[in-house]
């Protein structure tokens, strides 16, 4: 019994992909807990198309596949600035508009050589047959990234949240964001690996999203999605072993799930509480 | 192909032919033209709607509705009802739920629209790993509408031509309500049925379009040809008309080019209506500068 529930780990590419997707889970997390309470939750799904076709240009070319997806979502964000500068089309549209661009140019370079490339793993993800040098790449970025929130944290709430008590206090707001944004195409880079570009946006969004219905503190909310985001990647991994599915599927229909039992039992912020607070309100009321 | 080579020759005197040539030689298939019969269908419906989801905001709406009928197509196919009723109800269904959430607790509407769309998406691939379904996962994601067969073209057209056809009758009451959904309700234009129209009717051109061109990238025929169309010019009218146009030239030139040079249809399109918005974004650009 108990060897069965082990068995995932005597494989060695599960033991690393659950590891893997938890460390890449929860930098996401991290992160989606400014993008939920920025309103920018679309910006996560966005990235994750856009950086397809730099995927296939550096599987066709050979080169590390970071360094593809890592120039094309620049090229993808400066393609948005530059389109929302120069037209009064509304911000939705411009992105809509850039990133179905991108991932048709991907699905194109694909379909002129579809065998160099896989597409469903860019698509789908590819975390269980990942390769030993792509393995790498990812632990590196999400360490990384996962170190500069820890310690810049504070200062990104500050810049996000309260931008001009960020510059009275000295802080360099532009690079900050810079870094922030910098931090995120990594991180989706990663996430692509994991899930695949088309869920993408629930790691960098359910989490922080559910653990915002059951905190009102940031420090906590945090915590709360970090946790939430590593445990549902890694148990997603796990479970797609006996399963038999695709990882990617599991793990985000975890976090849905995770965030539909918050939605309707959160203490406080749940839908149940709220029915209740408004009965007790209004038997109170009637009382009175 | 054999005949990519063939229009490239440069004999004298066959310029014509070949040029003529790039039309007929695949029409002379019967799938190609079902497949340009579809594409073209599609162009309008996609066209005429993506001018109404540009006024109104709701561009990443077709996003959140297109992924989410992932799971609609793997249940329809287990409760054994036609795969098109479980996608368009599972579609509307992410739409309803958005909306009761951003209601409904402290969670922004962008958010909620994430979680859901994704959330659905996730289940239905882990429907689909694990149901034996004739659904073909890629052909879902990506289309096939070299693919497309009588009985696809028949169904799938009559959608797109219902949907095309009720939103150009109503055009004028849409348009207020995306524009000026207070000044809709002023004059007495029923908004909520309006409201609640046009995401059905959003639903159903999706669902239209999957055959052909799949999910992803129909969130491209619903945003680029409007685009398009509101760069170039500056009366709603004349948006339908310019996104029509655009979007039925890269989807003639699209399917027919897609055939030539042996690339996937359904990417060549949509890389086709962002050259375009390219050039319609210099252009515009220029006479900006001019009267500066």
């Amino acid at each position: 019994m108990i060897d069965a529930l082990f068995e995932p780990f005597t494989y060695a590419y599960m033991a690393r992909a659950v590891w893997i997707c938890a460390l890449v889970g929860g930098v996401c997390a991290f992160l989606s807990c400014f993008l939920m309470l920025k309103g920018w939750s679309l910006i996560g799904d966005a990235l994750g198309h856009s950086i397809v076709p730099g995927v296939a240009m550096a599987y066709l070319l050979g080169l590390p596949y970071a360094v593809g997806a890592f120039f094309s979502g620049l090229l993808a964000a400066a393609s948005m600035l530059l389109v929302k500068q120069k037209t009064k089309l509304r911000e939705d549209a411009v992105i809509g508009l850039i990133f179905t661009s991108f991932f048709a140019v991907g699905l194109l370079l694909v379909s002129i050589n579809p065998t160099a490339v896989n597409i469903q793993g860019i698509i789908l993800g590819n975390i269980l047959t990942i390769s030993a040098g792509d393995a790498l790449q990812v632990v590196i970025i999400s360490l990384a990234s996962l170190l500069v929130l820890v310690l810049k944290w504070k200062d990104f709430l500050a810049v996000f949240f309260d931008e001009s008590h960020a510059r009275s206090i000295g802080l360099p707001v532009r690079g900050l964001q810079v870094v922030f944004f910098t931090l995120l195409s990594a991180t989706t880079v990663a996430a692509l690996q994991a899930v695949g570009a088309c869920l993408v946006i629930a790691l960098v969004v359910t989490p922080g999203a559910t653990a915002y219905l059951l905190t009102d503190r940031f420090g906590r909310l945090i915590c709360l999605a970090v946790l939430f985001g590593a445990v549902t990647s890694a148990l997603g991994v796990y479970a797609s072993f006996f399963f038999d599915t695709n990882p990617g599927g599991l793990i985000v229909s975890l976090q849905a799930a995770l965030f539909v039992v918050a939605l309707l039992f959160a203490p406080k912020h749940g839908i149940y509480a709220k029915r209740r607070a408004l009965r007790l309100a209004a038997a109170g009321g009637a009382h009175g | 192909m054999p005949n990519a080579a063939h229009c490239a020759l440069p004999q004298r005197g066959a310029h014509m032919d070949s040029f003529i040539a790039f039309f007929t030689e695949p029409l002379a298939q019967a799938f190609m033209q079902r497949a340009l019969l579809m594409s073209l269908l599609i162009a309008m419906v996609c066209s005429i709607f993506s001018c109404f989801l540009i006024l109104k905001g709701w561009s990443l709406m077709g996003d959140a509705v297109s992924h989410a009928i992932l799971p609609g197509l793997a249940l329809a196919f287990v409760a054994g009802i036609p795969l098109m009723v479980g996608a368009f109800v599972a579609g509307i269904s992410c739409a309803f739920l958005t909306g009761y959430v951003k209601e409904n607790s402290r969670i922004k509407e962008d958010a909620a629209m994430g979680i859901i769309f994704s959330g659905m998406f996730a289940v239905g691939l882990v429907l689909l790993s694990r149901i034996e379904t004739d659904v073909h996962l890629m052909h879902v994601l990506f289309g096939n509408v070299l693919g497309v067969s009588m009985e696809d073209l028949l169904t799938s057209g009559s959608i797109a031509f219902l949907c095309a056809f009720i939103m150009f009758i109503k055009r004028r009451d849409l348009m207020l309500f995306c524009f000026d959904p207070a000044h809709a309700r002023v004059i007495g234009l029923p908004v909520k049925l309006l409201h609640f129209g046009l995401l059905i009717l959003l639903a159903l051109t999706i669902v239209s379009a999957l055959q052909s061109v799949g999910i992803i990238l129909v969130i491209a025929m619903l945003i680029a040809p409007g685009a398009i169309g509101f760069l170039l010019s500056r009366t709603f009218d004349g948006m339908l008309l310019v996104a029509f146009c655009a979007s039925l030239f890269s989807c003639i030139s699209g399917t027919l080019l897609s055939y030539h040079f042996d690339v996937a249809t359904a990417p060549l399109i949509v890389v086709i209506q962002a050259a375009i918005f390219l050039l319609a974004l210099f252009a515009g650009r220029e006479k900006h500068d001019q009267k500066a």
